[in-house]
């Protein structure tokens, strides 16, 4: 197992320099000046020519190599284009345990929401609460982001008074958001956890385990379950990634100060600095977390520790 | 299963951790709610509209401006005399203004803060601003070239001496060409070239308001290479800042929150109204709207929800309305390309004034801001929003082009283009059909409803055919500055009391000018007002001038922008519905209660 985790460590550095590399010529190729902003008073020319050379966005080469060197020497991200009083690495680092914090309560939401619909509909496939708990899936995966989000919003604090809107910073902020994120993510999990559970339910260890008599419950918990988790188990790194990176939508509509928006404003702005740092961010969560589910899984599943 | 358990666990703990590194603070006395995050506190730098209304709250100039009349008033100058016909300004700076850090704000730190301001390498939007004093353009000029000489040597040439003997020699000129002095730490002087009346309302903008040199230097340093002074900005947050204004600055956090108290060293700190104030960021309009509805926010500066015609109507029946419209010092209009050629080398034929004239009588804005828009804006009979300005146009003889179809079809039949059947094509003489009139609006807003409004009253008016172009806010501004377009949406604020604030974007050449539009006649009248040392006579002249660039119609002005605030004025007041719209936070009172 070192010698996989090794082996990706190493690999690590390389993939995010092609990233780096790909990012940086669509980046570059965006149309419009990225000194000068949206309705702004045209400054001198010389001005702007000045902030050009300053950031070295006269040579495409000059930029692509003095980047790679200040974050490899320093970690420096480099400052902001569009907002000067600020360092991309601040607005990471402001933003990003937001994400982080939100992402992962989604995921766990969406873990035991999931799990639970795809056990428990599993458990008598075709009855009443299969066919319900799919319907739900379905309407998890297919309802978007910013109508379920809208609606909890008008429904919790604007209704009933309960939690605040465009707020944050509590555990009650979290609830709404994490839950919203969550949605796709559970009824996809619902989805995989069922057929896995389906099809182990007829393999023959849970014929056997029926014989010695262990009780229903046992079955589907102890013995089909695990089998069935890991699909679950390898869907959930790059979900991990995808939550914990933010979504812009959802940040949007509960005004979550995540860092899913910055993907998005940074490419309007062609804020080459933000635009290449969050990549580089998402990216590096992406590639650990497919790590750390490779790793778990030869925790679970001692198949492919043997292997 | 249980093997999972234990990172269950961690990840548990990770989001309990990340939550309370992250707490809230207590409710501020004030909460307001813009849609965007400030920019930049750096005065000198500071251009946006809610960077403005946090620089009033943290700095103060050496005036300030009345909140209901935009007066003058004494700000860190106590008083002051303009004599030599309007050329030369003596300050006296009040005895017991204070920065955030107790330090005295003396006469220097204006004269620090304008060099900085002066220097290409800060890179201030308003850098222009201060070129009204004497020697400043001379002085910006110098070191740009200075800058760009320096750039030019051998890199040998260039090492932290050299760049340290190129700042010296640039505050030598400073001092030498720019005409402040400050005699004594309570005396500040300021020499004009030719006399502006608007002189004392530029002062009371916050781009000439003073940072705190000490500060600012411990975050300046040479850059050998270039011989630029670089900035690191990180002397704008808090616990750096320091301010001399109602307020000191407590905390931001980016795209989401800043935080301000009452600061104690201000020399009329007992009239700030709130002890604190909490300016929080919501960018998605909708959330503005049921943040305050939930109470948890006592000011939203910008409601722009598309329901907002409907909020409108609510307010309108309600006892205690909350959604308030102002008008503002700034013009909603689309501009035609002026120049000669469209893209692709195609003769361009609203290079003629009659074409233009034309299109614009042609529109009934009337229609576009009643039925369309439906918010309560009015329609803008001129650019310069009409009565915004003391002593300008108070008349009303200062006139825009009429809604008249018959008209517009005779000024363009005037320019060779008529319709020869009924129902049919625009053609000129040769039977040649005008241009396909391609409509450029921006991507986000409300422009290509408007686009589409004004496409079909042009088909059916004139008898063009048009097509609607939109396009991501940069690439539309980037065509917009090479002209790459027929028509375009545009729209611009005043900064300052005077019509030139508007008019100067006329100007041949201006960086601003965005039409390409140039008429020799116009500029004459726009030096002529310079030149004119009789304020009433220097007004006449300009109205002059806007009657002449609306009858040449570069722009088609459709209605004057209109701000909406929601708040309840039982819970605060003092926000000002003066067009200018630059709300003092510290002269808004909280009444508690609702939240």
């Amino acid at each position: 197992m070192s010698g996989l985790i090794l082996r990706r460590l190493v690999q690590l550095p390389l993939v995010l320099l092609v990233i780096y590399s790909v990012t940086f010529a669509l980046a570059w190729a965006l149309p419009g000046s990225a000194v000068l902003q949206d309705e702004q008073r045209a400054p001198p020319p010389e001005v702007i020519a000045a902030m050009e050379a300053r950031y070295d966005l006269d040579h495409p080469w000059a930029f692509y190599g003095g980047y790679l060197a200040r974050l490899v020497t320093r970690g420096d991200f480099g400052p902001s284009l569009r907002y000067p009083d600020w360092s991309v690495g601040e607005i990471i680092a402001g933003a990003l345990p937001v994400s982080m914090a939100l992402g992962l309560a989604a995921v766990g939401i969406a873990l035991v929401i999931g799990v639970g619909a795809g056990v428990v509909g599993a458990a008598r496939p075709g009855g009443v609460l299969d066919v319900a708990t799919l319907m739900l899936a379905l309407l998890g995966i297919s309802l978007p982001t910013f109508v379920a989000g809208a609606a909890l919003l008008l429904l919790f604090p604007v209704a009933l008074g309960l939690g605040s809107v465009g707020g944050w910073g509590g555990i009650g902020d979290l609830a709404l958001p994490a839950f919203t994120l969550s949605l796709p993510f559970a009824a996809y999990i619902a989805r995989l956890t069922r057929s896995g559970m389906i099809e182990a339910m007829r393999s023959d260890y849970v014929r056997t385990a029926r014989a010695k008599g262990v009780s229903e419950t046992g079955v589907l918990l102890r013995h089909a379950l695990p089998n069935a988790f890991l699909p679950v188990l390898s869907y959930l790194g790059p979900a991990a990634a995808a939550a914990m990176t933010g979504s812009f939508v959802v940040e949007r509509i509960f005004n979550v100060p995540g860092i899913g928006q910055h993907f998005v404003s940074a490419v309007l702005n062609k804020d080459l600095f933000l635009i290449m740092g969050v990549v580089l961010v998402y990216a590096t969560i992406l590639l650990v977390m497919n790590l750390m589910v490779d790793v778990l899984y030869r925790i679970v599943d001692p198949r492919i520790r043997a292997g | 299963m249980v093997r999972l358990g234990l990172p269950a666990l961690v990840v548990a703990l990770l989001v309990v951790v990340a939550l309370r590194s992250d707490r809230a603070l207590p409710p501020a006395e004030l909460i307001y709610v813009d849609a965007a995050p400030a920019f930049t506190l750096d005065p000198q730098r500071i251009a946006y509209e809610q960077d403005i209304r946090l620089g009033n709250a943290l700095y103060e100039g050496l005036v300030r401006w009345d909140p209901e009349t935009f007066d003058v008033l004494p700000g860190v100058a106590e008083r002051w005399e303009i004599e030599d016909g309007g050329l030369k300004y003596t300050f006296r700076l009040r005895e017991n203004a204070r920065w955030s850090n107790g330090d005295r704000v003396v006469a220097g730190d204006f004269l620090h803060s304008w060099r900085r301001g002066l220097l290409p390498d800060t890179a201030g939007d308003y850098a222009k601003i201060l070129f009204a004093i004497r020697g400043a353009k001379a002085f910006f000029d110098w070191r740009v070239g200075a800058l760009k000489e320096y750039g030019a040597r051998p890199a040998g040439a260039r090492n932290g001496d050299t760049a340290l003997a190129m700042w010296e020699e640039s505050v030598r000129r400073f001092d030498e060409l720019v005409g402040v002095r400050a005699p004594d730490d309570r005396t500040l002087v300021l020499e004009l070239d030719r006399p502006l009346p608007y002189m004392l309302d530029l002062l009371a903008f916050v781009p000439t308001f003073p940072a705190h040199p000490g500060t600012v230097d411990r975050w300046s340093r040479l850059d050998a290479k270039t011989g630029r002074m670089e900035q690191d900005h990180s002397w704008t947050k808090p616990p750096r800042l320091v301010s001399n204004g109602p307020y000191r600055l407590v905390s931001w956090r980016f795209k989401r929150d800043m935080r301000m108290e009452r600061n104690p060293h201000y020399w009329n700190a007992g009239a700030v109204k709130a002890g604190s104030v909490e300016a929080r960021v919501i960018e998605d309009p909708n959330t503005r709207v049921l943040a305050f509805r939930t109470g948890a926010v006592d000011w939203v500066t910008d409601v722009h929800a598309e329901y907002l015609p409907d909020l409108l109507a609510e307010a309108e029946g309600s006892e205690r309305p909350t959604i308030r419209g102002f008008d503002r010092f700034g013009t909603y209009f689309w501009s035609f390309n002026c120049t000669p050629t469209l893209s692709g080398g195609r003769s361009n034929p609203f290079v003629d004034a009659r074409v233009r004239r034309a299109f614009s009588m042609g529109l009934d804005r009337r229609a576009i801001v009643e039925d369309l828009r439906r918010v309560g804006e009015h329609v803008a009979e001129t650019f310069v929003p009409r009565g915004s300005i003391r002593g300008y146009d108070e008349d009303g003889s200062v006139r825009g082009l009429p809604f008249d179809v018959i008209g517009a079809r005779d000024e363009l039949a005037r320019a060779g283009w008529s319709v020869r059947e009924p129902g049919g094509e625009l053609r000129n003489d040769r039977g040649e059909p005008f241009p396909v009139v391609t409509l450029l609006a921006s991507t986000g807003s409300y422009h290509v409803l408007i686009a589409q409004a004004m496409a079909s009253m042009w088909e059916k008016a004139l008898g063009v055919r048009t097509s609607i172009v939109v396009k991501e806010t940069k690439t539309y501004r980037d065509d917009l500055k090479r002209r790459d377009y027929i028509v375009a949406r545009g729209g611009w604020f005043g900064d300052y009391a005077d019509p030139t604030s508007f008019l100067n974007v006329h100007a041949s050449g201006d960086g601003n000018n965005d039409r390409g539009y140039s008429n020799p006649a116009f500029d004459e009248l726009m030096a002529r007002a310079a030149g004119e040392r009789d304020p009433e006579q220097r007004l006449a002249l300009l109205e002059e001038a806007e009657q002449l660039s609306l009858d040449e119609a570069p722009i088609i002005p459709i209605w004057v922008y209109r701000q909406f605030y929601q708040y309840d004025a039982e819970r605060i007041s003092g926000i000002t519905s003066h067009p200018r719209m630059a709300q003092f936070l510290h002269l808004i009172e909280p009444h508690g209660g609702g939240r």
